[in-house]
Formats: structure tokens, C-alpha cells, sequence
């Protein structure tokens, strides 16, 4: 048991502390190098304490008496915990096609077995931060009887999360494309290609940015932004235009595969019926936070 | 008691055993020790209203408050902890954590032997003054400037570890923000801590479960648009 959790959290750390993304590590190994699928366990890991955490607001709360009894509360317990890492999971299957499409129309050198590792990776450090928030949740959870200020809160966390995730995605992109573009100008340093050309810095000859990337200070962590602009203009257009997509797709998930806190006088149910968005609900719950039901 | 004097005095003039010592774990107990020592005595003193006002139960009131004035300040501590190591790592200070923690526990701790140290204050305006509302409010200065004299600690703590990365100074500020966040639920989850003459004593008080911050936009909402 503890090999295993050893195994699957060995790259998470090594994420966090921004071990895995070393300027000099990736130009060794030529790109991110993580056991995806051990990074994939412990998202799905860290992910489903969060849903435990979110799940808990249900546990302690007065129910009507025609809803009374345990079992609702540990289903809706279970259904959170469940449905954390669907969420993210559902969130990468829908946006990876589309961010490979374009990725690949922009002539980017990143490939689709490189780019999974890349997304598994930022979601591994989202669904760390998310998790490490768990407690903070939980005893809200416990402690309110607010339904819309634990939506709210929840809603806070996520993007809390989302956001360092998101940071850690592009910069290490940042640091992928330096990389990229030295050993490109190394291979052929008469005819940089385009992406090449567009990804090194206008006033840097090839080889600076290696140097740049060798004098970083090796505590930097892992949302550091590396020296120079390496990241293309059409690749980082790209990455950020995906960035709003994965927001909006994470986001309308979550609707679809509400309720994930469980509103005491509701019954529970896995899914809710279809109707309205992730928004209006945010703008309701804030309302009937401001202004009461 | 003059270990625990001695241990006080170190804190507020920041010996090395505080945060450098070889041996982590015997530092931290000390610490806690210290912070529990202290916390405790500033929250008999807090629910000692009802004795020093004539009112019945004040024993049971003054061993409420003791008790829930160190789990205010650990409680909040424990619950933001894991949030500190994650934005820690992710900030590339993971190697300073521990001093970190050291530095927070060290000023958490300065806070309880300053509230301890305003205690006589309290007393006297309990002995002053019959008012709840009063003591209430009294009360409340008193930590507000403990929270001052323990930030002005606190930097102190930090000061080498910002001198040698600058980054520990915004890690601080979002702990700060956790740590208010979660302290300011706590504290309303834990009332009452003078103990209202109205009120029979209790550990928690019924209505205990709501949210402090509800309450809060409810009320400021109330007076800007003027309802009762």
C-alpha cells in the first residue's frame, strides 16, 4: 500500500516542486518525462479527496423528515466523490482533440503523446492544489448551513485550483518550446523553420536561450516563468484560446453532472434534469446569498 | 512555570532554537506547549465576565473558554496547514518549509503570550464595566492588538527566510488570507467566548451552525439598502 502510494505520488511531487520541469532536465531528456499513468492514478486520487471533502456539506445538515435517513447522506457522499474525477477526466477527453488539431495546424512540435503528458501533468497539479483546499472546504462543509455560500466556495476553490494549474501548463510550455527552439537551431542552423523562428527571441542568438535556461536558479519553482519570450506567437494564441475552452467545458460539466454538494431538503439523485447553465446558477446562488430564497 | 516563562521569553526574542534548531520535532512541541499554555489562560480570563459580574455557572464558562481559545488558534493553524505545504512547493520553497512553519508556529505562539500578557487588562474592565456588549468589544481589541504585536513577530521570524527569497513574502500574504478565512468561521462556530448573562452556558450555542460570513453580507446588506 505504501509502495503503491509512494509510486503514484512520486511524479506529483516531483511536479510540485518543479523538479520534473527543470530547463536543463527537459533539454536532457528532451521533453516532460512522467509515468502518465501513474500521474493518472493520483490525480483520480487526490480528485476524489476533494469530492469526499465536498460531499461532506450533506453529513451533518437537518433534513425534512420525508428525506430522513443515512443512506441519502453517504450516497451523495459517494456520488461527489465519484463524479471529482469525472469531471476533470470528461473536461481533458472533450478539449484534447481539438487542442492537438490546432496545435498541429500551427505547426507546433509538440505531438499527441507529449501534449496528454503535458495536460496530465497541469491536471495533476490542479487536482493537488484542489485537494490541499479539502480541509478548508470540509470544515465550511461542516460548519454552515449555507447551501449558496458552499456553492460559492466551492466555485472559489475550483478556480483557485484551475488558475495554478493553468500557470503551471503554460509556463512549462514556455520552457518545452526553449528547448525545442535550441535544439532546432542546433540541427540545422542555416534554415530555422518558421515556429523555430517565431519562438526564439528577435535580439537572441540560437544558443542564448540554453544559456538563459542553464543559469536559471535551480531552486525556481514550478510556475516560474523562464528568461526570454520562448513560447510562439500562434502557439501561445492557441494554448490560450484552449485555456478559455477547457474553463467553459469544465464549467458546463460541472453543471451536467450536478449536484456535487447535495442541497439537504433535495432528494438525492445522481444527475439533475437538463436545464439552465453553470452561470446562471452562480449568479443564483450568489443572489440567494445576498438577498436570501 | 519558568520553563514556561523561560520558553515565552525566547519566543518574543526569537532564539535560534525557535527556528534553526537541529531537532525539529522537541522545537515544535515546545512551541505548541507554549501556545497552549498561554492560549488557555487568556480564555479563562475571557470567560471569567459571568464570575467577575455575579452570574451563576461562571466556572463552567471560564473552562469553555480556556478550552476554546487554543482550539481557535491550532484549529485554524491545522486546517490551512495543507494549502501552505501545497502553495509552498508549487512556489519552489518547499526546502524552507519547515522553518516556515517553525516561524508561524513561533509567532502563533507569540500571540497567545500576548494575549496572556493583556489579560490583567481584561480583568479590570470586567471588574469596570457589567456590559456585555462592552466586554464584547473589549475583547476584541485586545486581540486586534495581540494579531499586531504577533505580525510585527512574524516578520521578524521571516525576515531571513524573505532576505534569502523574496517569494516568502507573498507565500505569507496568502497564507495570512487562508488563515483569516478559516480562523473568522471558527471563532463563530466556537461562541460564545465571554458568555452572555442572558444565556444559560453552553459549549456551543445552538444556532452555532451558520456562517459567520453570511451573516455578515446579510447585515451589510441590510444597511445599504436600509431594511430591518
Amino acid at each position: 500500500m505504501h509502495e503503491t502510494l509512494r509510486r503514484w505520488f512520486a511524479d506529483v511531487d516531483r511536479l510540485l516542486r518543479g523538479d520534473a520541469t527543470r530547463p536543463e532536465l527537459l533539454a536532457r531528456e528532451g521533453g516532460l518525462r512522467v509515468d502518465v499513468q501513474q500521474l493518472l492514478y493520483a490525480t483520480t486520487a487526490l480528485c476524489m479527496i476533494y469530492g469526499l471533502c465536498m460531499g461532506s456539506f450533506s453529513l451533518l445538515k437537518e433534513v425534512p423528515e420525508n428525506l430522513a435517513g443515512v443512506s441519502p447522506r453517504l450516497m451523495q457522499l459517494v456520488a461527489s466523490t465519484i463524479k471529482t474525477p469525472l469531471l476533470f477526466l470528461l473536461t481533458l477527453l472533450v478539449t484534447l482533440p481539438s487542442l492537438y488539431v490546432l496545435n498541429a495546424l500551427v505547426g507546433s512540435r509538440l505531438r499527441l503523446a507529449g501534449l496528454f503528458d503535458l495536460l496530465v501533468a497541469a491536471l495533476a497539479v490542479n487536482a493537488v492544489v484542489l485537494a490541499s483546499l479539502g480541509p478548508i472546504v470540509a470544515f465550511f462543509s461542516l460548519t454552515t448551513n449555507s447551501h449558496p455560500f458552499i456553492v460559492l466556495l466551492n466555485v472559489a476553490m475550483f478556480t483557485v485550483a484551475g488558475v495554478l494549474g493553468l500557470i503551471f501548463l503554460l509556463q512549462t510550455l514556455h520552457r518545452l518550446t526553449s528547448i525545442d527552439a535550441v535544439q532546432a537551431a542546433r540541427n540545422s542552423p542555416q534554415q530555422p523553420k518558421p515556429d523555430e523562428a517565431a519562438a526564439a527571441p528577435p535580439d537572441q542568438t540560437p544558443s542564448e536561450p540554453q544559456q538563459s535556461a542553464a543559469e536559471q536558479d535551480s531552486t525556481d519553482g514550478a510556475l516560474d516563468m523562464p528568461p526570454g519570450q520562448a513560447l510562439a506567437g500562434q502557439t501561445r494564441l492557441v494554448f490560450r484560446c484552449w485555456i478559455v475552452l477547457f474553463a467553459l467545458v469544465g464549467a458546463q460539466m460541472s453543471w451536467v453532472l450536478r449536484p456535487f454538494i447535495g442541497s439537504p431538503d433535495k432528494e438525492f439523485t445522481w444527475f439533475r434534469e437538463r436545464q439552465s447553465n453553470f452561470f446562471t446558477g452562480v449568479l443564483t446562488a450568489l443572489g440567494r446569498l445576498l438577498f436570501g430564497d | 512555570m519558568e520553563s514556561l516563562l523561560t520558553t515565552a521569553d525566547d519566543i518574543l526574542r526569537r532564539a535560534a532554537w525557535t527556528t534553526r534548531a537541529a531537532r525539529v520535532g522537541p522545537a515544535v512541541w515546545r512551541l505548541g506547549a507554549c501556545l497552549a499554555a498561554f492560549a488557555l489562560w487568556y480564555g479563562a480570563v475571557m470567560g471569567a465576565f459571568r464570575g467577575l459580574t455575579g452570574q451563576e455557572q461562571w466556572l463552567r464558562q471560564m473552562i469553555y473558554s480556556a478550552v476554546k481559545v487554543p482550539l481557535l488558534l491550532c484549529g485554524a493553524f491545522v486546517v490551512g496547514l495543507p494549502s501552505f505545504f501545497v502553495l509552498s512547493s508549487i512556489a519552489g520553497l518547499r526546502r524552507d518549509f519547515g522553518e516556515s512553519v517553525r516561524a508561524l508556529v513561533a509567532a502563533q505562539a507569540g500571540l497567545a503570550i500576548m494575549l496572556a500578557a493583556l489579560s490583567p487588562l481584561t480583568i479590570v474592565w470586567y471588574a469596570s464595566s457589567t456590559r456585555y456588549d462592552q466586554a464584547l468589544a473589549f475583547n476584541g481589541v485586545m486581540f486586534a492588538a495581540a494579531s499586531l504585536g504577533a505580525q510585527y513577530l512574524l516578520r521578524q521570524y521571516y525576515r531571513p527566510l524573505i532576505s534569502r527569497n523574496p517569494r516568502h513574502r507573498k507565500l505569507l500574504v496568502a497564507w495570512a488570507g487562508i488563515y483569516v478565512l478559516v480562523a473568522v468561521q471558527l471563532a463563530w462556530l466556537l461562541r460564545p467566548f465571554v458568555g452572555s448573562p442572558q444565556q444559560e452556558v453552553q459549549f456551543l450555542r445552538p444556532e452555532a451552525w451558520d456562517n459567520a460570513y453570511v451573516k455578515v453580507a446579510g447585515i451589510a446588506w441590510r444597511a445599504l439598502l436600509g431594511s430591518p
